[in-house]
């Protein structure tokens, strides 16, 4: 853990170096190009979290272990949380290069229907208890995990769109090429480095749950 | 927590205050140069002070609008990190509850025995 943190905090601070030092100005969009480095990094650590949360469902159907449910849901929490980011950064991004705050194109739609899901999945969760909340929210959270392939492809599938194409991303200059691959690292140890504190702090509360019930058990009985 | 809050909003204000009071670096020596080297390679006669005035007005729209664009770039990032720090706020509150309730009922049985 602390290893991570090492890596995460200096990555950050370096990618904001190249995002404001470095990267070459866009002849387009010109500094508001900017936020590409940390809206599009964003948006892929998205598509990683709720992979992490799709897989630990699945290994929580088959094993049911409880700590497998507590993971998938750590990841759920922190990717919505990248997934708010992506969300709320874009309109900025968008108001200037398109004169819309929103658009329902295709890929902000497929993108907020993802969020959206996922804040149902932390609804049900509250909603339910033990077994129950562990197997509703598994099933949901690799149904909602549907949704990130086709915001990813979403472009392709829906032409016409506002958003580029996804092989913009790979043609660009050196320097913003370089800046934009240390974005997505920084953001990846970031979000790596949360799911273990998170992840923690679920177990603990677990485990502070389980001792508290035995208690009034015992007291009771 | 707040140690890392503070800091990073410094630095978060830091960029804010560089990025809007950065200015277009093109000065008048590098416009001249510019529209020189432009006039030398044209294959076609042109008038220099025609491709001058072109130039100059170009670089008004874009000194116009920098302001502009570097507010949009700034709230951009203001945002991202009013999203993280919140979280980690509501992180750290979490846990210092779990603390709080841990040492609680680690208390209790010791209370009972006295």
């Amino acid at each position: 853990m602390k290893i991570i943190a090492v890596i995460a905090a200096p990555l950050i601070f370096i990618s904001l170096y190249l995002i404001f030092g470095y990267a070459r100005i866009e002849g387009t969009m010109l500094e508001v190009q900017k936020i590409f480095y940390y809206h599009v990094s964003a948006a892929l650590t998205v598509f990683v979290a709720f992979g992490v949360n799709c897989v630990f469902s699945i290994k929580y159907l088959i094993q049911r272990k409880p700590n497998d449910d507590l993971l998938a849901a750590a990841a759920a929490e922190i990717g919505l949380i990248f997934c708010t980011i992506a969300l709320l950064s874009g309109p900025i991004w968008a108001r200037y290069a398109w004169n819309t705050w929103w658009n329902w194109e295709a890929r902000l739609t497929s993108t907020l229907v993802l969020w959206l899901m996922y804040i149902g999945y932390f609804i049900l969760r509250s909603a339910l208890e033990d077994d129950k909340r562990g197997r509703y929210s598994a099933v949901l959270g690799i149904i909602a995990y549907l949704d990130v392939p086709i915001v990813y492809y979403a472009v392709d599938i829906w032409q016409g769109g506002l958003h580029p194409d996804r092989g913009t991303k790979w043609s660009l200059e050196t320097t913003m090429q370089q800046t934009w691959m240390v974005a997505l690292l920084a953001l990846i140890f970031l979000f790596t480095c949360l799911l273990i504190v998170r992840y923690q702090m679920k177990k603990a509360q677990a485990r502070y749950e389980i001792i508290q019930q035995k208690y009034l058990e015992e007291a009771s009985g | 927590m707040k140690i890392l809050v503070l800091v990073s909003f410094v630095i978060v204000l830091g960029l804010f205050l560089f990025a809007t009071q950065v200015p277009v670096d093109i000065t008048p020596d590098k416009v001249l140069a510019a529209v020189s080297e432009a006039v030398s390679k044209s294959e076609v006669p042109v008038d220099e002070e025609v491709v001058e005035q072109v130039v100059l007005s170009s670089i008004a729209v874009l000194e116009k609008g920098q302001s502009t664009r570097l507010k949009y770039l700034a709230s951009a990032y203001l945002v991202i990190w009013l999203v993280f720090m919140l979280y980690v706020l509501r992180l750290g509150q979490q846990q210092q509850a779990l603390d709080k309730r841990l040492a609680q009922l680690e208390q209790t049985p010791e209370a009972e025995e006295n």
